[in-house]
């Protein structure tokens, strides 16, 4: 298996710092100067075929620590390499290609991961088009490909993505995500604004696509639902730090630090 | 007494120097010229002046034509085609009122031909200059307003979403809806807006002999092609870049390959030729 994204000792914060910022096991909210470390030594890998969860409360860092993978921020320390090449504080055109070819992102709104202005064809092309795709023939194919795939009524295809209910409009950023076989997905709490029967639905579709193409997957969600039916692994965050990390079904079986115990016991069923 | 009155009373017109406009300030003009032709399809700001023209009425064009203008030259204004409209004849009256240059009609003959959105019919020579009058100057400007968004896409040649906007109008209106300022590639780098020139003469920008200089006085912006340079339309590998079909000949000179617009006069809607001055020639050529 060879590492698709390794995240090495990253350490993001917010905030301009101070001396005392950050001792390893204090608040992540400095409280000189209060600057917030998001992330603090922040270190995992996701090898091709693996899908990794990051569970966690709101302001544990799981975003920032996607956003890193994303190339959107670039770390105050550590490293991200991507396919084995060195990403970190990437820009310009090399970013763009990476993001084009390598990533593939589905957001948590679907007006932060699409232009809701386009067609639903549009939103999944801009990709392809992004890694330099020119035959308008091939290019509808593809789409139409993935339209279905994401179990899209294709006939919807050429209409104007705000016209989607979320859940059709989930599926876009999904088709959109996947449109240029990039070796890794990365899903931003992909259920959260659903209602749980379409949320089962994109579950199933997201497990589907995971077990047919193999892609790797880096989930953050902090609904333990969704990543135990997504993740093989999993990392529990709280204030910038992984608290614990294991195999899913051990781990939300037998959870060994007070934090992820709390959050198993937190979970309604 | 008007502007007009005043500049011609004496020729070149008392009170300005050679061309209107002051040394530095075509010295100016000249220096973003030579960078443009430089670096084909970028585009260059310039301290863009206030002209005798209102801005959006040609005055980059003709800040572009006052600077490079020599007493030798020969030069023809044309307004959508024709040199006799009243955008062509102000333009024409005022550059040869303060140079006192040779004007002629004929494309063939002019060694510098300010054109408001054509290229004329006429074959175009080695040497000639042709300078057009540009009213928006960014191609990028249909997929983000904002100047500091899309100078970042043009540094980085990040042209997919020109792209995603072709696709688009493609899949929503099921060919292209571009009339006009079909955007253009030029020598395999910067995308460029052709200035709102007809589909028609897009293709006689690639590879052309002429210099074609263009010139956006309200946006302070020239940007240039020099000769023999690649121009391709932004067209899918696998549709074809297509014209406007004329329908019907010039009904008043019989063209059939020539672009045609509406003529309304007689009492009824014609289709005429957009070069009113090849199309007298043909004409006359026709009686002999």
């Amino acid at each position: 298996m060879t590492s698709i994204l390794e995240v090495v000792d990253v350490s993001v914060r917010y905030g301009v710092g101070c001396e005392r910022c950050a001792p390893a096991d204090g608040p992540a909210r400095c409280p000189v100067c209060g600057s917030v470390w998001a992330c603090r030594g922040l270190s995992f890998d996701v090898d091709s075929g693996d899908v990794m969860g990051i569970v966690g409360e709101s302001g544990s860092g799981k975003s920032t620590a996607l956003a890193c993978a994303n190339l959107d921020l670039v770390p105050l320390s550590g490293r991200v390499r991507l396919l084995g090449e060195d990403v970190t504080g990437i820009g310009g055109a090399r970013r763009r290609e990476l993001r084009a070819e390598a990533l593939g992102i589905v957001c948590q709104t679907p007006a932060q991961g699409l232009d809701l202005d386009l067609t639903a064809g549009g939103n999944v092309v801009s990709r392809m088009l992004a890694a330099g795709a020119r035959g308008y023939e091939a290019l509808r194919r593809r789409a139409s490909e993935l339209v279905q795939a994401t179990e899209l009524p294709l006939e919807r295809m050429d209409a104007v993505t705000s016209t989607f209910s979320g859940g059709m409009q989930q599926r876009v950023q999904v088709a959109r995500a996947l449109a240029t076989r990039p070796p890794i997905l990365l899903l931003d709490e992909p259920t959260s604004g659903l209602d749980v029967s379409v949320q089962v639905r994109l579950l199933d579709l997201l497990r589907r696509i995971q077990l047919e193409t193999q892609v790797a997957m880096l989930v953050v969600s902090h609904d333990l639902g969704v990543i135990r039916m997504l993740a093989d692994r999993l990392l529990v965050m709280r204030q910038g730090r992984i608290v614990e990390r294991g195999l899913t079904d051990q781990l939300l079986n037998d959870p060994r630090h007070p934090y992820t115990q709390l959050l198993v016991s937190s979970q309604l069923s | 007494m008007t502007l007009r009155d005043l500049l011609l009373k004496e020729r070149p017109a008392a009170g300005y120097g050679f061309a209107y406009m002051d040394r530095p300030s075509k010295r100016e003009v000249r220096r973003a010229l030579l960078k443009a032709v430089c670096i084909p399809g970028h585009q260059v700001p310039f301290a863009s002046r206030e002209m005798p023209v209102a801005r959006g009425w040609g005055s980059g064009g003709l800040q572009v034509t006052l600077s490079v203008l020599t007493p030798e030259d020969t030069l023809k204004v044309i307004d959508q085609g024709a040199d006799d409209s009243m955008n062509a004849i102000a333009i024409r009256e005022l550059v040869q009122a303060t140079t006192n240059v040779k004007t002629t009609t004929d494309a063939r003959e002019a060694t510098l031909i300010q054109t408001r959105h054509r290229i004329p019919e006429d074959e175009l020579h080695e040497g000639q200059v042709m300078v057009f009058q540009v009213p928006i100057a960014d191609p990028l400007r249909i997929v983000d307003s904002r100047p500091s968004v899309t100078r970042r896409l043009h540094a980085e040649r990040d042209y997919a979403p020109v792209w995603l906007y072709l696709y688009e109008d493609l899949v929503q209106v099921g060919h292209s809806s571009f009339t006009h300022s079909y955007p253009v590639e030029v020598e395999g780098g910067y995308v460029m807006s052709p200035t709102p020139i007809p589909r028609h003469d897009v293709d006689r920008l690639d590879r052309a002999p002429f210099l074609s200089l263009f010139g956006a006085g309200r946006e302070a912006i020239v940007y240039a092609v020099p000769p023999y340079t690649r121009v391709r339309p932004l067209v899918f590998s696998d549709r074809p870049f297509e014209r406007e079909r004329m329908t019907v000949p010039c009904a008043l000179c019989g063209s059939a390959d020539t672009y045609l617009v509406e003529d309304e006069g007689h009492g009824q809607t014609r289709m005429v030729c957009s070069d009113t001055d090849h199309c007298r020639r043909r004409r006359e050529e026709a009686c002999r």
